[in-house]
């Protein structure tokens, strides 16, 4: 559906996208995640049309971007990360204004608009003008917009930061159905328990690098690890070099008093990390394993990318 | 065409709900109806203020130069009121991301434009008519002599008129060059004004705009042959700056 091949940006000497390179498959989600600065929103931008890039080939169900850039559009939804709407107009009158630029059917349009305010919970306030509304009632309003006109592909920048814990839950599931009605998503977060939840994809992108893109269950399986969560009387932060010489261990992460310790081998590290513990000379409070999520493969994804 | 019809309808809403109807009207109209009432009640105010000299002066008006007095007030103060009020007219949407969604919807900048010049081009053609009329109306009233009359003033309105949408061409360009509002309406202010100096200048007056606002204030001959060479260029340069705004506005970053 979305076909991305050496992708470049620049802002003047920044180097903000270094060639990058993915493909959507179509009625999938799409997990874009990586750390502030790490280049997602500039990918979003560029494959919206908002943004120009510097070198690399985009094709959207399989023609060329750049060359049929005005019929790519219609088949494309954006919710960005800070929506910005015409505040002195109503909702009713947004929706209606975006709906005359896509071309949707006029006889169809009040009750598309009608339809989408109920769906993103906002019919109640769909006289006010957009001004007075509060940042989560922009976001809804904002997927209201994205999803007009029925898009085959949706574009999601960050669309639970600004909502309440409800609220995020509820985007969750709208994902979730959107996806059943085979709309293609290409979504950005970094709460990366959303897109461990939703996406069949996962792209980690950092410093304008692709450094990793693997669908969620090959990434379980490849990537899955088990951890040991040691909790200590002390801080453990003095003692623990000798732990991180060994072999079999891969890495090792303080957190206060929690020692998170990542290994190479589960066998031989159940029976040895009693024996190397008790080396330590710090009474244990308490001690687990524990399966590593996406949250752990990123860390360990992007610390690894700092080492390059 | 979508774009051009929806962005004409939001310019026009935006207009009524931001006041903007109502400063352009107060930067036109406004003077129309002051501007005559101040020249016949200023001297009497002021009498015991002002020299008997200046207040002779003021006695002196007649039709003709009460109209011309309204004519070079309207040039500095409607110019002012047009500039500050539309310089936003695409810098704050460009810099406020307020075209993220349309053009990421596929709205077409050429008709985003056009609207926009179409919607302030018409706007502002009809104030200074409504001004030109209302100022004669009042000048009709308070004032004697001269030989003004409603075809001389029609006839200077729809100088004023042409001026005003080579101006208008002049800030939109500006304004898509231009992220920061007051730069975009600062910077068509000073070319505008400026460009006034080549009025003293007979062999070149010609060649600019505002040499349509001098034959404007020449009551006895307001349209002769001299116009046809100004009004090809000011046309000219309202077509080349509405494409090269469009031409801007398909290549700028949104984001």
């Amino acid at each position: 559906m979305i076909e991305v091949a050496g992708l470049r940006k620049k802002y003047g000497k920044l180097e903000a996208l270094k060639s990058i390179s993915f493909n959507v498959k179509e009625g999938s989600i799409f997990g874009f995640i990586g750390r502030n600065g790490a280049g997602k929103t500039t990918t979003m931008n560029i494959l919206t049309g908002l943004l120009k890039f510097d070198d690399g080939k985009i094709y959207i169900k399989g023609r060329d971007f750049l060359k049929n850039k005005r019929e790519s559009l219609k088949l494309i939804g954006y919710l960005p990360e800070s929506p910005s709407f015409y505040n002195y107009l109503t909702s009713y009158e947004y929706l209606n204004f975006i709906g005359e630029i896509t071309g949707c059917n006029k006889k169809n349009l009040h009750k598309t608009i009608v339809e989408l305010l109920e769906k993103v919970r906002i019919t109640k306030h769909s006289k006010r003008r957009i001004g007075t509304y509060s940042r989560g009632m922009k976001q809804r309003l904002a997927l209201a917009v994205a999803i007009m006109n029925n898009p085959e592909i949706l574009f999601l920048d960050e669309p639970a930061s600004a909502l309440d814990p409800e609220g995020r839950m509820e985007m969750l599931d709208l994902i979730e159905e959107l996806k059943n009605e085979k709309i293609t998503i290409f979504l950005s977060t970094h709460i990366l328990n959303d897109a461990e939840r939703v996406c069949d994809r996962i792209c980690i992108i950092d410093e304008g690098k692709i450094i990793l893109t693997e669908s969620l269950s090959n990434l379980h399986k490849t990537y899955i690890q088990p951890i040991f969560d040691i909790e200590f009387d002390d801080d453990p932060k003095d003692k623990i070099k000798s732990l991180e010489k060994l072999d079999w261990i891969d890495t090792t992460k303080i957190d206060g008093h929690r020692l998170s310790i990542y290994v190479r081998d589960i066998d031989y590290a159940k029976k040895e990390i009693m024996k190397e513990i008790s080396k330590l000379d710090v009474g244990v409070i308490s001690y687990q394993i524990r399966k590593s999520n996406l949250e752990d493969i990123f860390m360990r994804m992007v610390g690894k990318n700092e080492l390059i | 065409m979508n774009s051009f019809k929806s962005y004409l309808k939001k310019e026009a809403i935006e207009a009524l709900r931001t006041n903007k109807y109502l400063i352009l009207s107060v930067g036109t109209v406004f003077w129309a109806l002051l501007n005559p009432l101040m020249l016949k009640l200023l001297p009497i105010i002021m009498e015991k203020y002002i020299p008997a000299e200046l207040s002779e002066i003021f006695s002196y008006f007649t039709r003709d130069t009460a109209f011309q007095n309204f004519l070079s007030d309207l040039f500095e103060m409607g110019t002012l009121f047009i500039a500050f009020s539309l310089m936003g007219l695409i810098s704050s949407e460009v810099y406020g991301k307020k075209l993220a969604f349309p053009y990421s919807r596929g709205a077409d900048p050429a008709g985003i434009v056009l609207a926009k010049y179409i919607h302030y081009a018409i706007t502002i053609s009809i104030l200074i008519l409504i001004a030109f009329l209302t100022n004669y109306f009042y000048i009709n009233s308070l004032f004697s002599g001269g030989i003004l009359s409603v075809e001389i003033v029609l006839k200077s309105a729809l100088l004023y008129i042409f001026y005003y949408c080579t101006f208008l061409s002049i800030l939109m360009f500006f304004s898509s060059i231009f992220r920061r509002s007051l730069i975009a309406g600062i910077s068509s202010l000073v070319l505008g004004y400026s460009l006034s100096i080549f009025n003293q200048f007979k062999t070149i007056r010609v060649y600019f705009p505002n040499y349509l606002l001098y034959k404007a204030a020449d009551i006895l001959f307001v349209f002769d042959s001299s116009l046809i060479k100004t009004i090809i260029i000011s046309f000219y340069l309202i077509i080349l700056l509405i494409m090269l705004t469009i031409y801007r506005m398909k290549k700028i970053d949104i984001a």
